[in-house]
């Protein structure tokens, strides 16, 4: 028995690369298939993103193993009760399946099908598929702390809450790249549509929040006293400041004086940067604080 | 050939250590690959499959985690002692263990053994050392005790050592060669209680019958936290059974957490016994025909002890006159398996001999002597004597005692001693000049009261020599190391108990170039010229010395661990036989009589510390022992640091909380030490645990934590039993 | 029945004095900074000088249903027919997930080998007919150990004789130490 934390930085940045990396590719899936070219730019960048957040989580993952040698166990099987087996898995097959998808978004100069309409047959097949795939990837870490049985992990809206909050990061890191590059560079009704569905997902993640608050208070003690630090105690600045206000209010409020038309268009590029950002800084410290906290906090004997 | 100069830093670095001894090359690579991760990973249960090993051998042998002398069985793999268990065939443990115990391991492959001779190279306590041989260390000791022999004569060299199976050997040096001046922990420990139960019943330390005792008052015996180990269980036996436990202390022990605890004020426990003696007398409670029969002076008593009523006691005790009656009420009942702890260090004042003494005439009161539950006579007696070794007659000491013994002291024991004053008189001059000390497994450093004091002695000395295993922080002052095999590396003189008799034996060879101190003494005297009073070649042909009167071999005494020795007779005839003047319990003492002092246990008023001052409190640690395992870093895993209680109310008038930081100044020294804030202490008191706050950079595990108590404490003495009133000592206390 | 290895602790006749902290160290070779065991004290609790304090000694809890087992991606945590829940070094990958699903603090990642640690109940010295280290060493008797589902057994005559506890069993591991805090005479006699 000791009081380090055995999950560090290196699975926060695990957690948020995951997510970010599910987000992008569904908002990438989503343009190609309902979007179409008028919304190319999305799925473009959407495919470009994916697989190389997740590539660098995998490989902070395998930096924190305490044997990274012994990490082939992971794929001699699957443990069906554990969410890391099936987990680890997801994360093999997402990323792999990603740098497929990557790759048939490349100008066609790179592609070695003769004929170009192969390429699309197959990025429209896996753009069906990988939304489980990113569904799975993004919310089993939620999953996988509520396994962890820890006070703080327990509550059944964690996976929604990674789910919402990856999606959120992943069409954040889209707005981003598709402001910020001259190649591709987003057209304005394809950041109008992304800031809209932001903005719905941001809503959806202060409810989850009060939700997880109040199913806390309605739990054991246990739980009330692990949310209570979330709340007041020893991460509450990180959790109003930081995750509340700087990766949801603030964003919130931008996003929606964007939608409302209120901001002149000479400012709209860096607005949109600048919210993405936060709403990517936010989704950082959702996974820190519930990390850190989580363990902060146990079971009151 | 000039020899190169090494800092610990250098001397322990793990480059110097393994290029240092050929000897510990083995264990160099056995460091270097981590020690631990040789041989058997229990890990996983497919490699315990293997526990079958080849090369497993069990030792058994004694304990020396601290003075108790458990029995142990060492379990050596490959060479390598990988667990140490008690052996259940032992009195003292019955095959148990405390943590210090279990800890002997990381004694023995403590990095910071000390692992060769070694000769100052610098100033002294510059930290400056050479390696040096043990026929170059040994004879510059011999020449430096020579010269100051010749020069100052035999009593111008003073020896110390404490409480181990080869002390004896040691006081033979020391008798060989003529100086009067010797030391022990005795002054700093019990001398009170020794003192005042042999004044009394004419028996320095009289046994307690925990399994059969119903109600026991412990007035400084901690024995959840000053383990004894046979002594523990039986007390948490004795509280499991459902006996009657109150302890006496200003602060919740955890022996306190087991029992009803009387937070009395410091230095009144005489109060509140000689108020249980006038309940007892004036209830009449006592045992008539036992006090008739077997004391002496008990109307003497039945006077003094009128004016000490319950309510008076409340007045001096802070515990209510009512719960003084009621248990002295209970005490009575339940005599005779009734016991008044004799204690080890009581209240630590200058009044505790007479608290002894209130103590012993209580238990005599009651008549619980050599009674089920009450107080075993002495056991010397009954336990075998092992074969004498035949040496020359000891030359008369030269001079008078430095200790104050008797011509300061007229009533201390002349073996009991006093070693503060000893100290002290190093400085004064008086009434002589000493000038070397040769000090063996002690650390007058940190155990004797003010610590400044003792440092500016030992600079002041011409020649300084220490024998210990490690660097302790006397060792860090000394001109000459001698390094000692740990214990279980070595031999030490038998140990009888009762019917049986014990061996400490070497469960592994010595990883170092060290030496066991029965050699060391031994090969000092050859040096000295005093041969002839140790007279053995080497360890084994000793205990074959001493085991002469009996029937057995030295290799069947090894095999084993122990012999028991064949139809011994346990003799109850003395016990009634009391070694005091009038034959008889003294209530009256007539040693006190013949002093002109009053003869019954009487009031002695102990001083109260000044408003804005606290009470200094000090004890022990299940974790530790004394000054010696602080830098056992299994230990300090379970211990790390001591740190200063102090009441929840005071606390809040500092404006601190717990782990601040606090200056704790007494009117001798100042320390730094963390706070501990709680409701378990008199808000007038602050406790810490002794032995830490170590300032030899050789214990590198143990340097700079916590705070010693021997910084602070003034020394102060009693003058009848030479006790060092350690708790007289009051302090001042702010927020750093 | 089947064998259920299982621990009884009597925190009456704990002392916190940590023997079975040390013993533990020395028989599985715990590297500094870790335990597989441990004691915990309640602190001194009321207002001077009506005060109370007690001491716990605790490790792994061998559950009758290990969230550490469930959550092990590779199943190197796994409980025996007789109930002791081990780690097979082989197959551990260090991922933590086992540390953090532990409802007790009852495992830790040993630097050392980059494995999940914990108590084994000592099955190398079971396997010898020894008591696990911490029990033998026990001052006080507190700690005890063996098949909860033997009658004969020390820890099923305790459990039959005395009130028990167990700690936070909202956490629904079922764990199997079982804590005794009356005073307990004597220990009975048994296996």
């Amino acid at each position: 028995m000791h009081n380090e934390f055995a999950w560090g930085m290196l699975i926060v940045i695990y957690l948020f690369t995951a997510g970010l990396s599910a987000g992008a590719m569904v908002t990438s899936n989503s343009a190609l298939l309902f979007g179409g070219e008028k919304y190319a730019r999305i799925g473009r960048w959407g495919a470009y993103i994916a697989p190389f957040p997740i590539a660098l989580g995998t490989g902070m993952l395998l930096l924190d193993l305490g044997s990274p040698f012994n990490f082939y166990h992971l794929f001699l099987q699957l443990q069906v009760k554990s969410p890391m087996s099936y987990g680890s898995w997801s994360i093999l097959l997402f990323t792999l399946l990603s740098l497929v998808y990557f790759y048939l978004w490349l100008p066609e100069r790179y592609q070695f099908w003769s004929q170009p309409q192969r390429a699309v047959h197959w990025q429209r097949l896996l753009a069906k598929v990988m939304p489980i795939l990113a569904v799975i990837v993004a919310s089993y870490t939620g999953v996988l702390l509520n396994a962890a049985a820890r006070p703080l992990w327990q509550t059944p809206l964690l996976p929604e809450l990674f789910l919402v909050s990856a999606f959120s990061t992943g069409i954040a890191a889209v707005i981003l790249a598709g402001s910020l590059s001259r190649r591709w560079r987003a057209k304005h009704h394809e950041l109008h549509i992304l800031t809209v569905v932001d903005v719905v997902l941001v809503v959806i993640e202060l409810i989850l929040f009060a939700a997880m608050g109040l199913s806390a208070q309605l739990g054991t003690l246990s739980q009330r006293q692990a949310f209570a630090q979330l709340l007041y105690g020893h991460y509450a600045w990180m959790f109003w400041l930081l995750i509340v206000i700087c990766g949801l209010v603030i964003p919130l409020v931008l996003e929606t004086g964007e939608l409302k038309g209120k901001v002149s268009a000479k400012w709209a590029g860096s607005l949109a940067i600048g919210s993405s950002f936060l709403v990517l800084f936010g989704g950082f410290f959702v996974r820190y604080v519930i990390t850190y906290a989580g363990q902060w906090t146990g079971w009151v004997r | 050939m000039v020899s190169k100069i090494y800092t610990w830093e250098q001397l322990f670095s793990r480059r110097q250590f393994i290029k240092g001894s050929a000897a510990a090359a083995a264990l160099g690579v056995a460091a270097l690959s981590g020690l631990w991760d040789l041989g058997l990973g229990y890990g996983a249960d497919s490699t315990v499959q293997s526990t079958a090993n080849q090369g497993i051998r069990y030792v058994p042998s004694i304990c020396e985690q601290c003075v108790w002398r458990c029995g142990i069985v060492a379990r050596v793999e490959d060479g390598v002692v990988r667990k140490l268990e008690g052996n259940p065939v032992h009195p003292q443990n019955l095959g148990r263990l405390c943590p210090r115990g279990n800890a002997g391991i990381e004694t023995l492959y403590s990095p910071d053994r000390i692992k060769f001779p070694l000769i100052r190279a610098g100033e002294r306590g510059s930290g400056l050392w050479r390696r040096a041989s043990w026929d170059e260390a040994l004879s510059y000791t011999a020449e430096q005790m020579k010269q100051i022999k010749d020069k100052y004569g035999a009593k111008a060299m003073m020896f110390n050592s404490t409480d181990n199976l080869s002390q004896p050997f040691f006081e033979i040096l020391f008798k060989a060669y003529g100086s009067p001046n010797y030391g022990t922990q005795r002054s700093l420990c019990f001398n009170a209680m020794t003192t005042g139960f042999l004044y009394t019943y004419g028996v320095a330390q009289p046994g307690t019958d925990y399994r059969n005792c119903n109600y026991m008052i412990f007035s400084g015996r901690n024995l959840a936290e000053g383990i004894s180990n046979i002594e523990t269980q039986e007390m948490i036996d004795m509280v499991a059974r459902g006996a009657k436990v109150i302890v006496l202390d200003p602060r919740f022990s955890k022996t306190a957490a087991k029992a009803e605890w009387l937070p009395i004020r410091p230095g009144t426990d005489l109060a509140f016994f000689l108020a249980l003696l006038n309940v007892v007398v004036k209830e009449k409670l006592y045992n008539q025909a036992f006090v008739q029969r077997y004391t002496q002076g008990f109307d003497d008593l039945v006077k003094e002890v009128v004016r000490y009523t319950p309510e008076w006691a409340e007045g001096q005790t802070e515990i209510p006159a009512t719960t003084i009656r009621r248990i002295a009420r209970e005490f009575a009942a339940a005599a005779p398996a009734a016991i008044a702890h004799p204690n080890w260090r009581t209240s630590n004042f200058i009044n505790s001999f007479q608290s002894e003494r209130a103590i012993a005439v209580l238990n005599a009161l009651v008549g619980n002597w050599a009674q089920p539950g009450g107080l075993i006579p002495d056991q010397s007696v009954n336990t075998a004597q092992l074969g004498t070794i035949a040496h020359p007659t000891f030359p008369p000491a030269q001079g008078i005692r430095l200790d104050g013994v008797p011509w300061l002291y007229p009533m201390v024991p002349f073996a009991f001693g006093v070693i503060q004053t000893m100290r002290d008189n190093i400085l004064t001059g008086k009434p002589y000049q000493a000038r070397g000390w040769l000090i063996s497994r002690q650390n007058p450093v940190l155990s004797i009261p003010e610590r400044q004091k003792t440092i500016d002695a030992l600079m002041k000395l011409d020649f300084v020599a220490v024998i210990d295993i490690q660097a302790n922080d006397t060792a860090y002052y000394a001109d000459v190391i001698l390094p000692e095999s740990s214990y279980l590396e070595r031999y030490d003189g038998l140990i009888p108990i009762g019917n049986k008799i014990f061996i400490r034996q070497p469960a592994i060879d010595p990883l170092y170039d060290t030496k066991s101190s029965l050699m060391i003494y031994k090969e000092l005297a050859d040096r000295l010229g005093l041969g002839d009073f140790l007279p053995y070649k080497d360890e084994k042909d000793l205990l074959t010395q001493q085991l002469q009167p009996f029937g057995v071999g030295l290799e069947e005494l090894e095999q084993k661990g122990y012999y028991e020795v064949a139809n011994f007779k346990v003799d109850h005839s003395k016990d009634f036989a009391f070694q005091t003047t009038s034959g008889k319990i003294e209530i009256s003492s007539s040693v006190m009589a013949q002093m002109g002092k009053k003869a019954v246990p009487t009031w002695d008023e102990p001083p109260k510390p000044a408003k804005g001052q606290f009470y200094l409190l000090t004890g022990k640690t299940a974790q530790h022992s004394q000054m010696f395992t602080q830098n056992n870093r299994w230990l300090l895993e379970v211990f790390p640091e001591n740190k200063a209680w102090i009441h929840t109310s005071a606390a809040q008038q500092l404006g601190v909380t717990n782990d601040d930081e606090l200056i704790v100044a007494s009117e001798v020294g100042k320390i730094r030490i963390k706070a501990y804030v709680t409701e378990g202490i008199r808000p007038d008191c602050v406790f810490m645990v002794g032995g830490f706050g170590h300032i030899s950079k050789g214990l590198k595990a143990a340097y700079g934590r916590g705070a010693s108590d021997s910084a602070l404490h003034k020394a102060l003495t009693d003058p009848i039993s030479g006790s060092s009133a350690l708790s007289q000592t009051f302090v001042t206390v702010s927020k750093a | 029945m089947a064998v259920k290895m299982g621990f009884v602790i009597i925190t009456s006749r704990c002392i916190d004095c940590d023997a079975c902290m040390v013993a533990c160290r020395a028989e599985n070779q715990a590297p500094l900074g870790y335990s597989r065991n441990w004691v915990t004290n309640s602190g001194i609790k009321g207002r001077f000088p009506k005060v109370k304090q007690s001491f716990e000694p605790g490790n792994c809890m061998h559950c009758d249903s290990p969230s550490c087992v469930a959550v092990c991606p590779t199943g190197a945590s796994y409980k025996r027919s007789d109930g002791i829940v081990l780690v097979e070094d082989a197959k551990c990958v260090g991922c933590k997930y086992c540390v953090e699903a532990c409802p007790y603090d009852a495992r830790f990642l040993n630097p050392n080998t980059g494995k999940a640690d914990k108590c084994t109940l000592c099955i190398q010295r079971l396997e010898q007919g020894l008591q696990p280290a911490c029990v033998q060493t026990c001052l006080g008797k507190a700690r005890q150990a063996g098949d909860l589902n033997d009658p004969d057994s020390v820890v099923a005559k305790l459990l039959d004789l005395y009130p028990v506890r167990r700690l936070l069993t909202d956490a629904g591991t079922g764990p199997n130490i079982y804590y005794i805090d009356v005073p307990v005479s004597e220990i009975p006699e048994g296996k």
